[in-house]
């Protein structure tokens, strides 16, 4: 019976998230009978399941709802917005009862009466009037087709992901163990192991995954209720729904969401008549669109209201104290529109009940990048304004430095790191007054703390230069922390840590890397505060210390491509370097000698990157130059030409990354041009200046069909037959399968490699080469042109 | 009557663990330390992909460090929600006690004051019955500190 009523339950709840789309949708085309029929059967089973269950609240008012319907079904009557309300009102108390029982608490004690009242109320013929429809929601594309599931719980599948990382972390340990003996048979078996072990991570990663939808589903119940209460007219718009991300990242993401839109219902969109002054629509316009970008979830909230009002902002921050007028006059737009992320700024006039409850933009933020996301706003005063959030794909995937200090590994996720510098740097000077020790980086002034004194680990004696890297708490208040060392960047499995860790507040949580040794994940805002490290700002200086930054950041742009390497990340490389971006077909890359080339042009050009062998017919390749080398590297997809800093916010050197520059609010990753072209190889760039091989035997078969395409492909000019006139370039190397090839014809000095059909080695003056053997031909033909260039 | 219980030493004291609290016993192997902990939070340890808080009882009690040498074992437990390794000295048996859990008697080390719950007997001598959740949970954490 349990087991009955929990199938029950859960059935109920998820159809009813699933109609409050359709109900609202319903009411703006009453006429829709899908939808009619979809709402009429929920209630249908509701009524049919809970009188088997001895549920009568649940049939009492499934009963009522199921009356009304199947009267509009009928066309007794018409489902005007007070009957469509009457439906809601019942369609939520049959949430909460459901709520009640699946947790044990007892049944809310209010009048159902009063619901199934409204509903026959609403009954009346004189409430028929169609208003216009409050909320209109777009249809989302791509219905999906029906597909098979089954429910699961949740701790099974945590259970199945645990059981893969164990077999991940075995399966590397079985791979450092067979690093020693090398055995094919048993690498091959391995290797097969190891594709199936990642395939299956992956699935199982997926089970994890939702579609935004979920995320998206309160949200046309709460416009269209919202917009009547407010009478304002929304036309409300909502895409990409079927983008998926982690379960818990929806759960994490469904707050900050839900209080945006309110804002920008409550604050942003205008009442019809002051709409229609400004010259707009009436029904105001809002836009919720989800995307993957990399390895984030994109979500744009769009409306086409008053946009936020800077000024006001800026008034207020000065009345409230936190802002001087000198540093607000020195402010950028942008910056003032930040404002609003201070705690208790808010532009709207008096709290309302809507968006007024005392939770602000600053809670939302926090709560964004808690998770690892960034928020920022586009301000079009009086035109509207756009929010960007921006959330990893996971909860628990994070790009992480990996640090060291006092002889411990720990990690810190990488949004948090504005800047990292060994101290030995220049533009960093140190100074300590009082105790408190003061990091000067180009004349900015932050708070230094060492990670060892703060954690109360031992400071072992250095040989080099220790690293400080400059950290931004959430609290927004950069601060400087000295390390050992920056170990390496990686993508980390963050897991939460135990209440006893997590109590220490420096924590954020723990990682298990493939090495076995549990790693702890720092939290930038503990630490600032277990240093007790002065959480105000002074504004002017802070500004002043901004404004500078601005400027500095603002000349020392560069144009850069950003583009998706075929690996997947996201990364920029320096315009300048690149001549164009080309599609070659596939069939033209190629290796050699373990190095990948391409042949462009009749040209054979080094990869810059190893890739070479591509599943598609043809690759988008950026063409790279630094003035005499050019080399080809192919990419996924180039996505757009952006600024990025000429010196990358946060420096690296491992690798072919230089470092991580922030555009857009994302995290890049910027090839280095140095690293990339120190790694093409230079034999590659003596084979590009190939020359002409002149095939003495133009009617040879031999020569026509196998070794003219052999030339070709090793990137030399291939013609046939030696020329009348007996012009011949000086690079030009004459090939011939004939001993007894008329010498004469071929001009003096002019070399040439002779080429015999016997197999094995030829005699002491024999200088001929057999003909099928590759290797010393090609090493013949690279020695009698390097003869030449001699 | 007929749970089972884990007989254990910690501390130099016999306690007894009920078994239903209990996942694994295993060997103690590498700590990581976490720094800005108290004394017995010990460090963590990695059991396969899980990642182990390891909780050294002895220094909870008599705050004395159980020295890691001897590979100590560690009781493995999930506690709302977390896995915990639970370090104690020996582990001598795991059985059915035939007189049931008897209330505390006689003058209780204030020490154990927040983790005793009762007295098991085996084979004729008393163990006291500890919960695990105990050590773990803030409030009795406060407590001891």
């Amino acid at each position: 019976m349990d087991d009955l009523l929990q199938e029950f339950i859960s059935e109920t709840q998820e159809t009813l998230e699933a109609l409050a789309v359709e109900v609202v949708a319903w009411e703006t085309d009453p006429d829709d009978r899908d939808r009619l029929d979809a709402i009429f059967r929920f209630f249908h089973t509701v009524k049919g399941s809970c009188g088997f269950l001895n549920l009568p609240r649940f049939e009492k008012l499934s009963h009522a709802a199921e009356d009304v319907l199947s009267d509009i079904r009928e066309g007794k009557r018409v489902a005007d917005p007070a009957t469509v309300s009457a439906v809601l009102a019942v369609m939520d108390r049959i949430g909460e009862l459901a709520e009640a029982v699946a947790s044990g608490a007892a049944l809310p004690n209010e009048n159902d009466d009063f619901l199934v009242q409204s509903l026959q109320q609403a009954r009346s013929p004189e409430t028929g009037e169609t208003a216009a429809a409050p909320a209109n929601t777009a249809r989302r594309e791509g219905q999906a087709s029906p597909l098979r599931t089954i429910r699961l719980p949740l701790t099974l599948i945590d259970q199945l992901m645990n059981g893969v990382s164990d077999m991940v972390l075995a399966r590397n340990e079985l791979s450092r163990k067979l690093r020693d003996r090398s055995d094919p048979d048993l690498d091959s078996a391995f290797e097969r192991l190891s594709t199936c072990v990642a395939d299956m991570r992956d699935a199982i990663s997926k089970t994890r995954m939702q579609r935004v939808d979920r995320l998206f589903a309160a949200i046309p119940r709460m416009v269209r209720d919202l917009g009547r209460d407010l009478g304002k007219v929304i036309d409300l718009e909502l895409e990409g729904g079927d983008v998926e991300m982690d379960r818990e990242m929806v759960e994490m993401v469904v707050d900050p969401l839900t209080h945006i839109v309110r804002n920008s219902i409550d604050h942003g969109i205008e009442t019809p008549e002051q709409r229609r002054k400004a010259g707009k629509p009436e029904a105001g316009h809002l836009r919720l669109t989800a995307r993957q970008s990399g390895n984030q979830i994109v979500i744009e909230i769009m409306d086409d209201g008053k946009g936020i009002d800077t000024s006001r902002l800026v008034a207020k921050a000065i009345s409230a104290g936190t802002l001087t007028s000198d540093a607000a006059a020195r402010m950028t737009d942008q910056e003032k529109v930040d404002l609003i992320f201070r705690a208790g700024l808010s532009t709207a006039d008096q709290i309302t009940a809507i968006s007024g409850r005392g939770v602000g933009m600053d809670v939302v933020r926090a709560n964004v990048e808690r998770i690892g996301g960034v928020i920022t706003l586009d301000n079009m005063p009086g035109q509207g304004l756009a929010i960007t959030l921006r959330v990893p794909l996971t909860l628990t995937i994070i790009p992480g430095l990996i640090i060291t200090a006092g002889g411990q590994h720990f990690a810190i996720p990488r949004a948090a790191i504005v800047e990292i510098l060994h101290d030995s740097n220049e533009t960093l000077s140190l100074a300590s007054v009082g105790g408190a020790c003061i990091a000067s980086i180009r004349g900015v002034r932050h708070s230094m703390i060492d990670l060892e004194d703060v954690l109360g680990l031992e400071k072992p004696a250095q040989a080099g230069p220790r690293t400080v890297m400059v950290v931004r708490s959430s609290t927004g208040i950069p601060f400087a922390m000295g390390v050992t060392a920056v170990e390496n960047h990686e993508e980390l499995v963050i897991r939460p840590a135990s209440p006893p860790i997590m109590a220490a507040g420096v924590y954020a949580g723990m990682t298990l890397p493939d090495n076995g040794q549990p790693m702890l994940l720092l939290d930038a805002g503990g630490l600032s505060n277990a240093a007790r490290l002065p959480n105000i700002i002074d504004d002017s200086a802070a500004r002043d210390v901004d404004d500078v930054v601005a400027t500095a950041a603002d000349v020392q742009t560069v144009g850069a491509l950003r583009f998706i390497e075929i690996s997947g990340e996201e990364r920029l490389l320096k315009l300048s370097l690149i001549e164009r971006v080309e599609d070659i077909e596939a069939s033209q890359f190629g290796v050699s000698g373990g190095r990948g080339f391409v042949r462009v042009e009749g040209r054979l050009l080094p990869v810059a990157n190893a890739h070479h062998r591509f599943d598609e017919t043809s690759i988008t390749s950026l063409r790279l130059r630094d003035g005499e080398i050019e080399a080809y590297y192919p990419v996924a997809r180039v996505i757009d030409i952006v600024q990025m800093p000429m010196v990358p916010d946060m420096i690296l050197s491992r690798g072919p990354i230089c470092g991580i520059a922030v555009v857009d609010g994302a995290h890049l990753e910027v090839v280095d041009p140095f690293a990339l072209f120190a790694a093409i190889p230079t034999e590659a760039i003596e084979e590009k200046g190939g020359g002409r091989c002149v095939l003495a035997d133009a009617d040879d078969i031999w020569a026509q069909e196998i070794l003219a395409p052999l030339l070709r492909q090793a990137g030399h000019d291939v013609v046939f037959g030696l020329p009348v006139d007996g012009a011949m370039r000086a690079d030009d190397i004459v090939l011939t399968t004939r001993a007894d090839t008329d010498v004469v014809a071929v001009p003096k000095g002019q070399p040439v490699v002779h080429l015999r059909s016997a197999r094995g080695p030829g005699s002491g003056k024999d200088k001929s080469i057999y003909r099928y053997d590759r290797d010393a031909l090609m090493a013949a033909i690279a020695a009698a042109r390097q003869g030449r260039a001699a | 009557m007929n749970e089972l219980y884990l007989f254990a030493r910690v501390a130099g004291t016999p306690i007894a663990v009920r078994s239903t609290e209990i996942e694994a016993v295993v060997k103690v192997s590498d700590i990581s330390p976490v720094p800005g902990m108290p004394a017995h939070i010990a460090g963590l340890s990695a059991l396969r992909s899980r990642v182990l808080t390891m909780i050294d009882i002895g220094a909870l009690i008599h705050r004395r460090a159980t020295p890691l040498e001897g590979r100590p074992l560690a009781i493995v437990a999930d506690i709302s929600g977390h896995s915990y390794g639970l370090i104690v000295e020996s582990v001598s048996d795991i059985c059915t006690v035939s007189g049931g859990e008897l209330p505390l008697r006689g003058q209780l080390d204030a020490a154990w004051m927040p983790y005793a719950q009762a007295i098991v007997e085996n084979e004729g001598m008393p163990y006291l019955l500890v919960s695990l959740a105990g050590f773990i949970e803030p409030r009795q954490l406060m407590a001891a500190a």
